[in-house]
């Protein structure tokens, strides 16, 4: 350090004073954003523990002067959150369950299968990425109300139940793994099932873990089709059941911003805990899919 | 396991086009066949209320291309695509700002870029309930800051003028994190002999983000126009709870649009033309731009 | 509480006497075509199973307690009829859940509230059970409501629902100001321009300081009376066609837009209309609101530093109004069962006791003739003074138009207007675009 000190010219040192600057600069700009991005979850989380009055004060305060944590009590006893947890957890789990099972085999199929059409076959998943949901959920409704799959964890499933990324993702994973281990299995006499769960599942497991972790939270998170196909209380997930809660404040009532907060914050809370806790995937998750 | 008359190898194809069956026939129910039937209630006169119907012909699409649906139709496109280009800006250009802001290997930085992604986990329909609370004309914390500013409150979602603003704030918060990681991951990729080659030159840092940076983040840049576009044409959650459509129709994408004629008014018919149209919108746009990157851009890299 | 409890048992225990068959061909009810109806067989409509119900409604928070208490009280009454009370959301909501479970055939509620304009849409495509023979079996006092009422509930002779939660459009002043200024209420339309700019104040630059008045522009309901006491044929006799692009459809749009333009007035819309409204009344930033008058104790209560009166909306020489608020049905689909057990709870519901209940802890109106027109009326009227400019109206309170593709219409309407009064839209070319749309629509 000190030899290449010496050796440094005017143009270096200047160049070390602007990095720092720069550097300096990057701090503050970054905690900047970083107050900003993190300021909606803030208010959300303040307003949920504060009394009707101090919600409705025109000069807001940015510490609750006491903690109301009944407003969450409240809320439970008004709409029926635990309910909608159910519901959420059984509707994500099948989604994730069913996505699994015909991702990982369909993967297997398209990439180390060999069958007539295979190429075709595989375009034609391909294509229904072109196709969203927002596009063929008239019929699929007519035809779900007419099967009586309305208000039914059947009818919540089944239009997710699988998914042509999912199944995308995969093939390209399980592309890169050598065919010789599949050839070594099969000498041991380890039959389809088995070398797609013995083998490549396990050998493809992180980048299985990542795009489910995905998968979870869209679904976890999925709005147009619940709203559409579960209308009631009894199949109401956490997302539509939320903006629900709003609507009966904001209708003609009074608004308890403070009670639609705490149903928010417990709406919100699973997702980002579980992002907290597998950030590294979480992250990866996005960047794997952007640099494929 | 071998059975009479059929080949081993015949069996094994078999066994592997089995593995894609209940993949391919979900596809082909949820996703292929309802097109078709589209196609079919969208030469009909369908009205849930109604105990049947009828074939109409071309009326539906009469109705959308040259009747009075072609104004929503035409409005729908510019609301949308007023969308697309608010969060493809905020995507690419903020994301972009924000990578290099948060481009340092410090331990630091790794906390405070993950809270900035965080939102984009946060459901688009529960963050838009935190929104409508900012967003509040007399209690909102915005205003409030405005105000504080000298400004006057704004009634941000009662006003044509302001609504799709209050939308872009919503969807910038959870898409200006996902922009950034998406860039940082790839700024990180660039490789490093390349800047060090430039430092012996003594370049500056702008020469360098223009140099190099840039340069080097296109198929990036392009990965994320083509996606982002694309999912942002299917805008909807936000939309519903934030404005319903509203006001003046201001804010009526053309998903929410699809789904108002065929959830709120059961017009099956005319909301099986306007999907059909947003299909085909969609097709155009996913064939154009696949043509622009591949043209452009080499994937394999 | 107890003493409350101990009432509705009493009343549910004569309502259960009657399904009893006791009261059977009973005393005063005379139901609209009775002599066609056979003898009801009254044990065919008993409740003889414990069984759960549910029950749709659009009673958004505020209302909560009383619902919930209401519930419980008729839970607690009897031991075989369990009512679960579910909040759907607004009445759109309510109209677009009901339809999907309808053309599901699953999911129906035993019992729904329905917005008073979808009596016939609901009526014509059979979706409701006709509730007369329930009527004749139990004994139940139908005549006891408003004409009016029972007219707005029925379709084609068929008593397909009953009055719940009537109210109609009412306007909210501020009495304080009202008095320092020295003004009145006009009841004329065409004086409300020379009333708004008594009543108006500006600030320096020229914007609005206090508001004349404020139109709800979320739904059609408040304004429609304006067009109707103006001779516009929202809906032409003949079913398929509108009057809206006549002239007085033009000159009433216009002269609202006049209001706007002057500052007068705003057209409130937005998802968050409603409350912003609410808001600027209670502010004393607004001279008077429309409003519903279904939400007179929520005004009283939020707006504590001055006195809230009520007046009938500014008309013409007819003063009409339309009923608003709900009825309550019972879906056809569902089991007898099932439909019995709804129709104790809705004959609770629609009951004198708990109407009056409603009446007294909101801004709902008395259903009931045996209130509205003795004593108990004025004891009520003593009590709620405000409500005397409903009280003498009460032959002025019409059923709603009733068309099947009303929604449609109304929304399209809104669109439009929102678009003269706030976005500039001119209105000569703007009416005859509308005009078409609408036609376009009631021919479907």
């Amino acid at each position: 350090m000190l030899t290449e000190e010496r050796t440094i010219t005017e143009r270096n040192e200047r160049a070390i004073r602007n990095r720092r600057a720069i550097s300096v600069l990057q701090w503050v700009l970054a905690i900047a954003v970083t107050v900003v991005a993190f300021f909606p979850i803030y208010w959300m989380l303040i307003t949920s523990v504060k009394s009707q009055e101090e919600v409705l004060l025109l000069q807001p305060t940015f510490w609750p002067k006491e903690f109301h944590f009944e407003n969450y009590a409240n809320v439970m006893h008004k709409v029926k959150f635990a309910k909608y947890y159910v519901n959420t957890v059984i509707m994500t789990a099948g989604i994730l369950v069913c996505q699994i099972i015909t991702g990982v085999f369909a993967a297997y199929g398209f990439s180390k299968g060999q069958f007539k059409g295979k190429n075709a076959l595989f375009m034609v998943v391909l294509g229904a990425l072109m196709i969203p949901l927002q596009v063929t959920f008239i019929p699929i409704y007519v035809m779900f109300a007419h099967w009586h799959l309305t208000d039914t964890y059947l009818g919540l499933i089944l239009p997710e139940a699988v998914s042509p990324y999912y199944i995308f993702m995969l093939r390209q994973t399980f592309m890169s793994i050598d065919d010789s281990y599949i050839d070594a299995a099969r000498i041991d006499g380890v039959g389809k099932v088995g070398i797609i769960t013995r083998i490549l599942v396990p050998m493809c497991r992180s980048t299985l873990f990542t795009v489910t972790l995905v998968t979870f939270t869209s679904g976890w998170n999925s709005y147009f089709w619940p709203k559409i196909i579960a209308k009631e209380e009894s199949h109401r997930v956490l997302t539509v059941g939320l903006a629900k809660l709003r609507d009966t404040f904001a209708g003609q009532g009074t608004m308890n911003n403070h009670e639609i907060m705490a149903g928010a914050v417990m709406a919100i809370l699973p997702v980002v805990i579980l992002f907290f806790v597998f950030q590294k995937y979480m992250l990866s998750g996005y960047s794997k899919a952007a640099m494929k | 396991m071998t059975k009479k008359g059929i080949k081993p190898r015949t069996l094994d194809h078999l066994q592997d086009f089995g593995c894609t069956i209940p993949a391919l026939i979900l596809i082909l129910m949820f996703t292929y066949f309802p097109i078709l039937k589209l196609i079919q209630i969208s030469f009909t006169n369908w009205n849930l209320l109604n105990d049947h119907y009828d074939y109409v012909g071309l009326k539906n699409w009469k109705w959308l291309f040259t009747g009075s649906g072609r104004k929503y139709l035409v409005n729908s496109l510019k609301v949308t695509f007023l969308y697309s280009a608010g969060e493809l800006t905020i995507t690419l250009f903020g994301g972009l700002v924000l990578a290099l802001i948060f481009n340092t290997m410090h331990k630091g930085f790794s906390a405070l870029r993950a809270i900035v992604f965080m939102p984009k986990y946060v459901a688009m329909s529960s963050a838009a309930v935190i929104f409508l609370w900012i967003l509040n004309t007399d209690n909102g914390v915005l205003n409030y800051f405005i105000t504080r500013l000298g400004g006057r409150r704004v009634d941000w979602l009662g006003q044509s003028s302001t609504a799709m603003i209050s939308i872009l704030m919503l969807t910038g918060w959870r898409a200006i994190g996902y922009g950034m990681i998406v860039y940082l991951a790839a700024i990180r990729s660039i490789p490093k002999d390349y800047y060090e080659a430039a430092d012996l030159d003594g370049a500056s840092y702008w020469t360098k983000l223009r140099g190099i940076t840039l340069p080097m983040l296109s198929p990036t840049t392009l990965f994320l126009f083509v996606t982002t576009f694309i999912s942002s044409m299917k805008v909807f959650q936000s939309v519903d709870v934030m404005t319903g459509g509203g006001p003046n129709r201001s804010t009526e994408v053309f998903v929410y649009q699809i789904y108002s004629y065929a959830m709120e008014d059961f017009r099956m018919d005319r909301a099986s033309v306007m999907a059909l149209a947003f299909f085909i919108l969609l097709l155009v746009i996913t064939a154009s731009t696949m043509k622009l990157s591949n043209g452009r851009v080499n994937y394999d890299t | 509480m107890k003493k409350r409890g101990e009432r509705v048992f009493c009343a549910l225990l004569v309502v259960s006497l009657c399904v009893s068959g006791m009261f059977a061909g009973g005393t005063k009810e005379a139901p609209v075509k009775q002599q066609e109806i056979p003898k009801v067989d009254a044990s065919k409509y008993e409740v003889t199973k414990p069984i759960e119900i549910t029950w749709w409604h659009a009673l958004e928070n505020q209302y909560s307690d009383l619902v919930d208490e209401i519930v419980n009280d008729f839970n607690n009454s009897q031991d075989k009829i369990k009512v679960k009370a579910e909040y759907i959301g607004n009445y759109a909501t309510v109209n677009e859940t009901l339809v999907a479970a309808q053309v599901a055939g699953t999911g129906l509620p035993a019992l729904v509230v329905a917005n008073t304009p979808y009596v016939a849409q609901y009526g014509a495509s059979g979706l409701c059970e006709d509730l007369n023979p329930y009527i004749q079996a139990t004994g139940f006092d139908i005549n006891d409501f408003g004409e009016g009422m029972i007219k707005a509930s029925a379709y084609e002779g068929k008593q397909v629902s009953l009055p719940f939660l009537i109210s109609t459009q009412i306007m909210y002043y501020n009495k304080d100001m009202a008095k320092a200024k020295g003004i009145e209420i006009p009841t004329k339309f065409k004086d409300m321009n020379e009333f708004l700019s008594k009543v108006t104040e500006f600030n320096a630059d020229g914007s609005t300081k206090v508001w004349g008045t404020i139109v709800p522009g979320w739904d059609q309901w408040y304004f429609e009376t304006f067009f109707l006491n103006n001779g516009v044929n929202i809906i032409n006799p003949d079913g398929i066609s509108t009057d809206f692009g006549g002239k007085a459809s033009i000159e009433t749009t216009k002269e609202i837009g006049d209001w706007i333009k002057k500052g007068y007035a705003y057209f409130a819309v937005g998802k968050d209309g409603s409350s912003i409204m609410r808001q600027t009344f209670i502010d004393q930033k607004a001279f008077s609101v429309i409003h519903t008058s279904s939400l007179y104790n929520t005004y009283v209560n939020l707006c504590k530093n001055f006195e809230v009166g009520m007046a009938w909306l500014p008309a013409t020489d007819t003063k009409k109004q339309e009923i608003g608020g709900c009825v309550l049905l019972i879906p056809a689909k569902n089991d007898q069962q099932t439909k019995n057990a709804a129709w104790q709870f809705l004959s609770y519901l629609c009951s004198k006791e708990v109407n009056m209940k409603w009446a007294e802890g909101t801004g709902y109106m008395p259903t009931r003739k045996s209130v509205l027109e003795t004593q108990e009326g004025k004891d009520f009227l003593a009590k709620k003074p405000a409500f005397k400019a409903i009280f003498d109206n009460l032959d002025n309170i019409y059923p709603r138009i009733q068309n099947k593709n009303w929604n449609q219409l109304a929304k399209i309407w809104m669109n439009y207007l929102s678009e003269f009064y706030n976005n500039g839209k001119d209105i000569d070319t703007g009416i005859p675009q509308m005009t078409e749309e609408i036609n376009e629509v009631l021919e479907d």
